[in-house]
């Protein structure tokens, strides 16, 4: 038997099982392209009007000040961390930012208004203090870039203060001993550094806010602050206007695919998602460390005061009353079964995914053959279809489906719901995963080829006790991503289907104060337990 | 074993026999409401028809509708009630509702309005409500509301969602006509906020979040009658009010229809008419219903402005296109 053959049939179920679930994903994205297509009407290309043409000019003027104001919080803060490293709390603080990633964005949103809004702390402490306050000021841009910058600088954070970690100590011994001032030792030292991840980071976050859709939808307070998503959203819910959806979204789901490429790494920059290694930077002068202390003072206030805020409105909620609304508990009930299984085929999706693409990236595996590059980056994107369908655009296909085909509305808005977690986990899911996995066969595969071992047997000796606290953690993320999400729930929420993010919103909606705050806690105790306690059981000690 | 399936088969027929039809009907959330009009309803119909009838709440009247459309063919809707006028135009364009052929000559409303769909329920007049201890100067005319201080602040509703909303539109643009969208303009810096139905926008107002808020001329009868409350004022326009007729339809798919037929019969009997005026605080669509003593302390327009349906069918998306261009910021 020629080798070729040998390995091709050595690696046969592992590339034919991701293979065939990255060829059912692009199907799948092809599907609802087609679907939103052939229901259109009119012709796409003449009937691009003014109005279509305003919301785009807002969507994209939003996403880039959301994008530069984000990276620049989560870099002046990445530098301040990364030059104190000892101090109590550090890595406490570090994993909170870290949760932010699975905030529900709609907790983030209600705690802002908490704390911003017209009634909110810092308009009653003025009032109280100055006897004046700020009046409203958080509907509107000012909102939507405060919250973006809340739920992304976080996320700029967390991978940047990384890259500052990778940088060689003998580097800023060489600045050092060269005298360079902080800017001149940024310049030189850490930005080429930072540099290529930068790029990445500044285009994940471009398109994450290009999508937004529960920030605008709660903060835009007035139709010129649409985004594509809200406007898809409201032609469907409020004008029934479906042509008009159509149109919106084939627009957003062109020019999305046109910065997935452009953008041209198809991988979210999340390597870091869990970060715990610490190392010390040579120490600056006394006026620099002050100043560093006062940005991670600060922007700590901002990031946790909104919390601070859910706990305290929370607890004065009447729990007895929302614990026995049976409204709030098929809310709960449906929201825990959707996350469990979202989270469970994010986990074998992510599983078969990566498992083929170390195929086509180890020279002890398909490598070398030709095509493997092309391949690998195939299944790549594959996993990251979702930063190229937003999630409304996702919901219309769904929607258009449903009117073509047989089936209960409640089904379609699961499955809608479930392909919907599924594909906006699985980008997180494969970032860490992938990785790891290759890892794993970097070290063991000669080992276990030669021993000759079946492929369950190799995954229950060999991958699983490396990949326990993984999988753990990628099962949690996407928990806690499925139980936050207020996506295509808007599209889909009926009194019959309900999650607890669409029982929120609509309490807040209807101005029901006190039950929303008292869900708006349970909701975040529940995500923070989750994210924060069930990796902790699973942690092993070698990965 | 014989013995237990005849058994088990007579259980069913009687399980089956006790079962009434239910008639489920779509509607605003202020109705479905338990302080609402509906549990009284509720009451009053089914002891005539021998069936359950079971209201289901929606945000908004225009969502009652989007959501029959949404659902389409598997809608669980019976009928539809709460739209008004304006709007039933737009309903009846999506063919899912079918005609009554019932004889609605009692009805006596301040305009005509006869439809072979929709059988009008109640009406009332659109108004700005108002605090009387919480704000003294009190516009009287659409001129003086626009030329208020910077912080007088009212809150409208989304006319693509709800009907005062939509109301409201109609209304400015039957008094400025081509001067609508500079009327909203002026207007523009005193909308504290747009919300998606009627509850919230007076849930607002009751809040103290703003001056005034867009309800009906019969809101302070609530008011008085419930709270005993005196200080809540439509506030009297000088250009005239817009009227709002309410009505209801029974849905094409529904497999109730003569059910649904007795429901929109019920809705101007004398019996759901005397619970209009405390329950849904709006007046009743036939005659010699006494009203509560409070209505006499309302505001009644002298001249009462509506545009008929087709007209506002064919202008309603150019004026809601003019009104969201104006009122960006």
């Amino acid at each position: 038997m020629s080798k070729g053959l040998k390995d091709l049939k050595r690696f046969k179920s592992s590339t034919l099982l991701g293979g065939t679930l990255s060829l059912a994903l692009l199907s799948f994205c092809f599907l609802i392209f087609y679907t939103l297509y052939t229901a259109q009407e009119t012709n796409l290309f003449t009937s691009v009007d003014s109005k279509i043409y305003g919301l785009l000019k807002f969507t994209i003027f939003q996403a880039f000040l959301s994008t530069v104001l984000s990276l620049f919080v989560g870099l002046l803060l990445a530098w301040a961390l990364a030059h104190q490293v000892k101090f109590k709390g550090r890595s406490i603080l570090i994993a909170l930012f870290s949760s932010s990633l699975v905030l529900p964005t709609l907790i983030v949103v209600f705690g802002i208004i908490g704390i911003f809004g017209r009634q909110g702390y810092i308009n009653q402490i003025s009032l109280y203090l100055f006897d004046t306050n700020f009046g409203t000021y958080l509907y509107g841009l000012g909102g939507i870039l405060l919250a973006h910058v809340y739920l992304n600088a976080s996320f700029a954070l967390r991978s940047l203060l990384h890259s500052f970690e990778a940088i060689p100590k003998e580097k800023y011994k060489l600045a050092k001993s060269l005298n360079f001032s902080v800017l001149k030792c940024f310049y030189y030292v850490e930005y080429p550094a930072l540099r290529p991840s930068l790029l990445s980071i500044a285009s994940t976050i471009f398109l994450l806010c290009f999508t937004s859709f529960a920030v605008v939808l709660l903060l835009g307070g007035n139709p010129s602050y649409n985004t594509l998503e809200v406007a898809i959203y409201e032609a469907v819910k409020l004008d029934f206007d479906i042509q008009t959806a159509l149109k919106l979204a084939l627009i957003q789901l062109g020019i999305s695919f046109v910065l997935v490429i452009l953008s041209s790494s198809f991988k979210i920059n999340t390597t870091n998602i869990k970060t715990n290694s610490l190392s010390s930077i040579t120490k600056n002068s006394k006026t620099i460390q002050i100043l560093q202390w006062f940005i991670i003072s600060l922007f700590t206030l901002f990031f946790i005061s909104p919390l601070i805020v859910i706990f305290i409105d929370g607890l004065s909620a009447n729990f007895a009353k929302i614990l026995s609304d049976k409204v709030f508990i098929q809310a709960f009930v449906t929201s825990i079964i959707i996350a469990t299984l979202s989270a469970i085929i994010t986990l074998i999706a992510a599983i078969f995914l990566s498992n083929t693409r170390r195929n086509f990236s180890l020279d002890t595996r398909l490598a070398k053959y030709p095509f493997s590059k092309v391949l690998n980056l195939f299944v790549a994107f594959s996993g990251n279809i979702y930063l190229a369908i937003p999630s409304l655009v996702l919901g219309l296909g769904f929607f258009m489906m449903y009117q073509k085909y047989d089936g209960s509305f409640t089904l379609w808005s699961s499955m809608a719901l479930l392909t919907a977690n599924v594909l906006m986990s699985l980008p997180f899911a494969l970032a860490v995963i992938t990785p790891a996995m290759q890892k794993i066969a970097k070290r063991y595969d000669r080992l276990s080829f030669s021993l000759n071992l079946s492929s369950l047997r190799r995954y229950k000796e060999v991958e699983l006790p490396y990949l326990k606290s993984s999988l753990a953690y990628v099962f949690t993320l996407s928990f806690c991503f499925s139980l936050g999400d207020l996506g295509i729930i808007a599209l889909f929420g009926s009194d019959e289907f309900i999650t607890l993010p669409w029982y929120l919103y609509q309490l807040m909606g209807s101005y029901n104060t006190n039950d929303a705050a008292g869900v708006a806690l349970i909701l975040l105790v529940l995500v923070l337990f989750v994210f924060i306690f069930i990796p902790r059981i699973f942690r092993s000690k070698n990965a | 074993m014989k013995k237990l399936v005849y058994l088990l088969l007579l259980t069913t027929f009687f399980a089956y026999a006790n079962e009434k039809p239910t008639l489920n009907v779509y509607t605003y959330d202020a109705f479905a409401a338990s302080w609402g009009p509906a549990p009284k309803v509720k009451k009053a119909f089914e002891k005539t028809c021998n069936c359950n009838i079971n209201f289901i709440g929606v945000s908004s009247s225009i969502a009652t509708l989007r959501k029959i459309q949404l659902e389409g063919k598997k809608t669980k809707a019976d009928v539809l009630l709460g739209l008004d006028t304006a709007v039933a135009q737009v309903a009846k364009d999506t063919k899912l509702f079918s005609t009554h052929d019932l004889d609605t000559s009692i009805i006596d409303l301040p305009n005509s309005y006869k439809d072979d769909t929709f059988v009008p329920f109640d009406y009332s007049y659109f108004a700005f409500v108002y605090d009387e201890e919480k704000t003294k100067k009190v516009p009287k005319s659409f001129e003086e509301l626009a030329s208020m201080p910077d912080d007088f602040k009212i809150v409208i509703q989304d006319p693509r969602s709800s009907t005062p909303g939509l109301g409201l539109l109609l209304w400015v643009k039957s008094v400025y006509g081509d001067k609508a969208s500079d009327y909203w303009k002026r207007l523009a810096p005193h909308i504290l906020t747009i919300t998606k139905g009627w509850s919230e926008a007076y849930g607002l107002f009751l809040k103290g979040e703003a001056n005034m808020a867009l309800s009906y001329t019969t809101s302070s009868a609530y008011h008085m009658v419930e709270e005993n409350k005196f200080n809540i004022k439509a506030a009297p326009f000088k250009e005239g009010h817009y009227a709002q007729i309410e009505v209801a339809a029974i849905v094409k798919s529904s497999k109730q229809k003569e059910l649904g037929k007795k429901f929109l019969e019920f809705l101007y009997s004398k019996e759901f008419a005397q619970l209009i005026p405390t329950s849904n605080w709006a007046y009743p669509v036939i005659k010699d219903v006494k009203l509560h003593e409070s209505f006499s302390k309302l505001h009644l327009p002298k001249e009462f402005i509506l545009m008929d349906g087709k007209t506002v069918q064919e202008k309603r998306k150019a004026i809601i296109n003019e009104w969201l261009e104006a009122v960006k910021k």
